[in-house]
């Protein structure tokens, strides 16, 4: 993983919930998702490892022959 | 299907993300824990997907067969996804007679209700700190709305 990367994934994976608030991160997620693609439009294509047996899927392949729900988490 | 993404309130038990395997770990755990049937895929350490599908901390988007986005929400209510797809592959498979159904967009708000003492368990789980930091969080939220 490049320099670049790092600071990416330190930011992105932020140790503070109160910190990443104060800097303004939840506004700016926020943003980021109003400025994501829209109804109608293609959706972004990635291949992701599944948990359970490390199988590494393609997020076309599941929404191939029936549509596909996506529901994004964590704990909280 | 599910899609783990980073923790939005790290503790004490369930840290931030340092390390990819640390990732695993969390998701498994969660898995466990919350008794996710649906398949779980772990987006990478920076959050490459999460980043591209808009970084809110629980939320859900419906894909069409193909690859065309149907539906976004930036919360997740499976009341409301259940009955869009109800009515969306009603309106896709019944149209009249003659006629090519053609997909149009709507932006659309809805209430939901914070579960509090569940979502304040939830933070507890993650750690003492987690809740700590909400706290302080919502002082910073309402002097923004202050302001």
């Amino acid at each position: 993983m490049g320099e670049a990367n790092r600071d990416a994934g330190a930011t992105y994976n932020y140790p503070h919930f109160d910190d990443y608030v104060a800097n303004g991160g939840d506004m700016a997620d926020e943003a980021t998702f109003w400025a994501s693609p829209r109804a109608g439009q293609r959706a972004p294509e990635f291949v992701l490892p599944r948990l359970d047996d490390g199988a590494h899927v393609r997020l076309s392949d599941l929404w191939r022959s029936k549509p596909l729900v996506m529901e994004f988490g964590s704990f909280t | 299907m599910f899609i783990y993404t980073r923790e939005a309130h790290p503790g004490e038990t369930v840290p931030h993300h340092h390390s990819f395997e640390r990732k695993l770990a969390s998701a498994k755990l969660l898995a466990e824990e919350a008794g996710i049937g649906r398949d779980i895929l772990v987006d990478n350490l920076d959050g490459t997907v999460h980043r591209a599908y808009g970084l809110m901390p629980n939320m859900t988007w419906v894909i069409a067969r193909g690859g065309r986005i149907a539906y976004k929400a930036n919360w997740t209510s499976a009341a409301n996804v259940e009955a869009f797809l109800i009515r969306f592959l009603d309106a896709r498979g019944k149209h009249p007679p003659g006629t090519t159904p053609v997909m149009y967009e709507t932006q659309q708000a809805e209430f939901r209700y914070p579960d509090r003492e569940r979502f304040m368990q939830h933070l507890l789980r993650n750690g003492p700190r987690a809740v700590a930091e909400f706290e302080k969080a919502q002082k910073l939220w309402a002097q923004r709305g202050a302001t």
